[in-house]
C-alpha cells in the first residue's frame, strides 16, 4: 500500500513540475537586411511615381553598393541601364533591372547550394541543414522580385516555385534527407535563373 | 474556518536576501543589457564566426547573416527574460516564503516549501542568463537544451512543486483542517 503511495505521489510530483518544460524563450522573425530594404524603399517610390527619391535612394542606397560589388556576375551595364531609367521615370524599365539583379543572387545561391550539398566532406545532416539555410535565403530574395518575374515570364516564375517546392520536400527535417535528389531541383532553378537574365538582358538591349 | 494569524511572519533573513538579491541582479542586468548592447552583439557576432561548425554557417553573407542575426535576437531574449523572470521570481520568493513562515505549521513542510521555492525561484531566471551564454559558443537550440536540463527543468520544477503545496496548505486552512 505504501508503494502505490510513494508512486502516485512521485508521478503527482512529476506532474506538477511538468510545466517547468514549458518555458517560454522568445520568437524570431526574419528581418529584411539591408539590401531587400533598400529595395521595397525604391519600389514603393516607383509606384508613388517619385523618380526623384527612388533616384537618391539608389544612388546611396545599399542595393546599388551590392550591385557594383558583384557587377562581374551580372550582365553589363545593369548599373547604367537602371539609372538611366530612375531617370528617365521609367518604373518598368528600373523594375526589371531590380529583378535581374535578384535573380542573379538567387542563382548564384542556388548553384553553391547544390555545390554544398554535393560535398562528400561534410556530414549528411550538416549538408542538409545548410541546404535547408540556403533554401530560405533563396526564398527571401526571390520572393522580392516573383510578382515581377511572373509578369515577364510567368513559365518561368511557375516552373521557379515548382523547383523551389520540391527541393524544399527533399530537405525536410528528418532521419534521412535525399541530398542526391535535391540537386536537380537546384541545379533547375540555377539553369530557369540564367535564361531569365539572359533573356531579360537581350530584350533590354532589342528595346535600346 | 481556523483563525488567520494577526501578524505576518518572515522567513530566514538568508531568504530574504536571496530574494532581493536576485531583484537587484535582473536590475543590473536590465541596465547592463541596455547599455552595452552593441558589445554584446559584436561579441555575440565575433563567437559564432570563431565557430562556424558549431551555427551552420555555410560562408555565404545572405545566409549566414541571418543566422547570426537570429542568434543576436536570443542571445537579447535570454538577457531580457533573464531580467523579466529576476524581478518576477525575486517577489515570489519574497511573498510566497512569508506566506509558507505564517501559515505553515508543520516545520518540516515549511522548511521543503521556503527551500524549495527560494532555491528554485532564484535559480530558473539564471537559466536565461546560461542560455544567453551558450548561444554565441553552442548555438541556440544546444544552448537551450543544456539550459533547459541543467537548470530550467529542475529549478523551475522545484519552484512549481513548493508553490502548488503551499497552495494545498493554504486551501486545507480554508477548510479548517
Amino acid at each position: 500500500m505504501s508503494g502505490m503511495w510513494s508512486l502516485a505521489s512521485t508521478l503527482l510530483v512529476l506532474g506538477l513540475a511538468a510545466p517547468a518544460l514549458g518555458h517560454h524563450v522568445g520568437s524570431y522573425t526574419p528581418r529584411d537586411n539591408e539590401v531587400s530594404a533598400n529595395f521595397k524603399q525604391l519600389k514603393f517610390s516607383i509606384q508613388a511615381g517619385r523618380f526623384d527619391v527612388a533616384r537618391r535612394l539608389y544612388d546611396t542606397g545599399a542595393l546599388r553598393r551590392e550591385l557594383q560589388a558583384q557587377s562581374a556576375r551580372l550582365p553589363a551595364g545593369l548599373d547604367e541601364d537602371i539609372r538611366a531609367a530612375l531617370q528617365r521615370g521609367d518604373g518598368r524599365e528600373a523594375e526589371r533591372g531590380f529583378m535581374v539583379f535578384f535573380v542573379a543572387l538567387v542563382r548564384d545561391l542556388a548553384l553553391e547550394a547544390d555545390r554544398q550539398v554535393s560535398d562528400p566532406a561534410t556530414a549528411v545532416q550538416a549538408r542538409a541543414a545548410a541546404g535547408r539555410k540556403f533554401l530560405d535565403a533563396i526564398w527571401r530574395y526571390y520572393n522580392l522580385i516573383d510578382f515581377a518575374l511572373s509578369q515577364r515570364d510567368p513559365k518561368a516564375s511557375a516552373d521557379m516555385r515548382l523547383a523551389f517546392d520540391e527541393a524544399e520536400g527533399y530537405l525536410k527535417p528528418g532521419p534521412a534527407p535525399a541530398l542526391d535528389r535535391v540537386r536537380q531541383p537546384l541545379q533547375q532553378m540555377a539553369r530557369i535563373l540564367t535564361d531569365v537574365i539572359q533573356a531579360s538582358s537581350s530584350s533590354a538591349r532589342r528595346e535600346s | 474556518m481556523t483563525a488567520r494569524p494577526e501578524t505576518w511572519r518572515l522567513p530566514a533573513m538568508w531568504v530574504l536576501l536571496v530574494g532581493v538579491l536576485l531583484i537587484a541582479s535582473a536590475e543590473v542586468g536590465g541596465a547592463a543589457m541596455a547599455r552595452f548592447k552593441l558589445e554584446l552583439a559584436r561579441g555575440v557576432r565575433a563567437a559564432m564566426l570563431a565557430r562556424p561548425d558549431a551555427h551552420g554557417l555555410v560562408g555565404v553573407r545572405d545566409v549566414d547573416e541571418q543566422i547570426i542575426d537570429e542568434a543576436i535576437v536570443k542571445f537579447d531574449a535570454g538577457l531580457r527574460l533573464f531580467h523579466l523572470h529576476g524581478e518576477g521570481m525575486g517577489v515570489v520568493i519574497l511573498v510566497a516564503t512569508m506566506v509558507a513562515a505564517t501559515l505553515v505549521h508543520s516545520a518540516a513542510l515549511r522548511r521543503v516549501i521556503i527551500g524549495f521555492v527560494t532555491v528554485g525561484g532564484a535559480g530558473y531566471p539564471a537559466g536565461y542568463l546560461v542560455w544567453s551564454a551558450l548561444i554565441p559558443y553552442y548555438g541556440i537550440e544546444r544552448g537551450k537544451t543544456v539550459a533547459e536540463w541543467l537548470i530550467w527543468i529542475p529549478f523551475g520544477g522545484a519552484a512549481i512543486i513548493a508553490m502548488w503545496l503551499l497552495t494545498a496548505v493554504v486551501a486545507a486552512r480554508m477548510v479548517g483542517r
